[in-house]
């Protein structure tokens, strides 16, 4: 089964426009979504939770429409951690943690306070008083305490310091290797999203560019690092796109089912490759 | 639900302790006018919640967890009948105590209070669709239009009410039911009609 199945999804704002948006994430995956600000990341999270209608297209979360009536009670199944942790300013963990309870059917309090405890968070604190890391993390305590299958999360780990973020992206592991268990998580720190995901899906201008397994995605590319004469050795399309080094030569990114063999090409990270299609997209 | 209204009254708490106060002084000083003045003023808490919500965009997390529009609409108006109940009751009770003293300014008037609800519930049922489709901020108009609307209207009775002594009026029971049957229409209707401005400005 798929944890999420967006299809065909069509959304429109005036000056911009979510287009055919297709997106599908195992169950048991983690899918990291990656885009520039203003790419529909946080649009997309919001009609797969339904706070937003498309214009067209259908969603599916954990196997249910989430037009339907059903979709109410699958809720309690997923945890959702926005950009900002959005509880109103005067409450404390305490009265979040009572107002949680009655919110989710298989709210666990001794699990909330263990979070609590293991994020160091003070109970009786006011949330305005918290710092912005500590909103997420309270944010973070309350979308695992309810037992979820799925987690999604929109830009979760900003703010965090790396320490803490470390830490978080070890409970979001721990928290997979139960196998009915999913992520979506959207992020701009690229370095977490290659420790974690199995699959990175990039948004680019409302339009979905690729959906790919991370390793696969890995493999498909390399960097280029040398003089531009001997770049222009290779057929136009085997370049993605390219960038002076520095140093008088080039370096660029490369598909290396399109280049020859023997052509020394380095490992790329996820965050070249996204930069490189960024670039390559504005020169197209 | 229930989660729902509680998040309002632990966000309301401080508010509500000053309001507390203030219907203390109120109630003892104003007799009348001061038991339905109370009770119209609690039936506004909802707005002050719904301006808290969206100061902290709680709606757009409320949205995306198992609440209902039902549940998230029907809060604010529990919220706003616990509210006006609760002013009712306390101003009663204040006043039974100041007429059991055989205090000077004591003005017991269960009829005003009565009339009191039945006007905050009429006020509650106009506006919160009102302020679910256009949001606190531009819904605040309306809210002043409806306090002078009401005030109109609570002069419009007392002119055709009877004063029977001590600063108290006998309001004709035609006016009361007729009152009371607007409110449960008016509640009837803005129910259905508030879902309808929730989702319409969600989505």
């Amino acid at each position: 089964m798929n944890a999420i199945e967006l299809s065909h999804i069509n959304k429109s704002f005036g000056g911009f426009a979510i287009q055919d948006l297709c997106l599908t994430v195992p169950s048991g995956t983690i899918c990291g979504l990656v885009g520039e600000n203003g790419a529909g990341k946080s649009t997309t999270i919001r009609l797969l939770m339904n706070a937003l209608r498309p214009d067209s297209g259908t969603a599916q979360v954990l196997g249910v429409d989430v037009t339907s009536p059903e979709f109410q009670a699958v809720k309690e199944d997923v945890g959702v951690v926005l950009d900002e942790a959005y509880f109103p300013e005067v409450l404390n963990a305490a009265q979040v943690g009572r107002i949680m309870a009655g919110t989710y059917r298989r709210w666990d309090a001794a699990l909330y306070q263990d979070y609590l405890r293991r994020f160091g968070l003070p109970e009786k604190k006011s949330f305005k008083d918290y710092s912005r890391g500590m909103q997420m993390k309270l944010a973070i305590a309350v979308a695992l305490s309810h037992q979820p299958k799925l987690l999604v999360l929109d830009e979760a780990t900003a703010g965090l310091d790396p320490i803490v973020r470390d830490e978080v992206l070890d409970i979001f592991n721990e928290f997979t290797r139960e196998e009915d268990h999913s992520i979506l998580i959207s992020s701009h720190i690229l370095s977490d999203l290659e420790k974690l995901c199995d699959y990175i899906a990039f948004l680019h201008q409302g339009k979905l560019l690729f959906c790919d397994e991370k390793d696969q995605l890995l493999e498909t590319y390399g960097i280029f690092t040398d003089s531009s004469e001997q770049l222009d050795c290779l057929m136009p399309e085997a370049i993605v796109a390219r960038e002076a080094n520095g140093y008088g030569g080039v370096r660029a990114l490369v598909r290396r089912n399109l280049a020859p063999s023997g052509f020394q090409l380095e490992r790329p990270s996820v965050e070249d490759i996204i930069l490189f299609l960024v670039k390559g997209a504005k020169e197209a | 639900m229930s989660a729902l209204v509680r998040k309002d009254c632990c966000v309301l708490w401080k508010q509500m302790r000053i309001f507390l106060v203030v219907i203390l002084f109120i109630a003892v000083f104003n007799g009348a006018f001061g038991n339905v003045f109370i009770v119209v003023w609690a039936s506004m808490m909802p707005f002050t919640a719904m301006a808290y919500d969206e100061r902290s965009k709680w709606d757009q997390l409320a949205a995306m967890m198992p609440y209902s529009v039902r549940d998230i609409v029907l809060s604010k108006y529990v919220l706003g009948w616990l509210c006006m109940g609760a002013a009712a009751l306390a101003s009663l009770a204040i006043q039974g105590i100041l007429t059991a003293v055989h205090a000077p300014m004591a003005s017991l008037d269960p009829v005003g209070n009565l009339l009191g609800l039945c006007a905050s519930a009429c006020v509650l049922a106009i506006t919160l669709p009102i302020m679910f489709r256009f949001g606190v901020e531009r819904g605040r108009l309306v809210m002043f239009l409806m306090i002078f609307l009401v005030c109109g209207s609570a002069g419009a009775v007392s002119s055709i009410a009877v004063e029977i002594g001590d600063g108290l009026l006998h309001v004709p029971a035609l006016v009361l039911a007729g009152l009371f049957i607007a409110a449960l229409a008016s509640t009837a209707v803005s129910l259905p009609l508030s879902m309808k401005m929730y989702r319409k400005r969600t989505y």
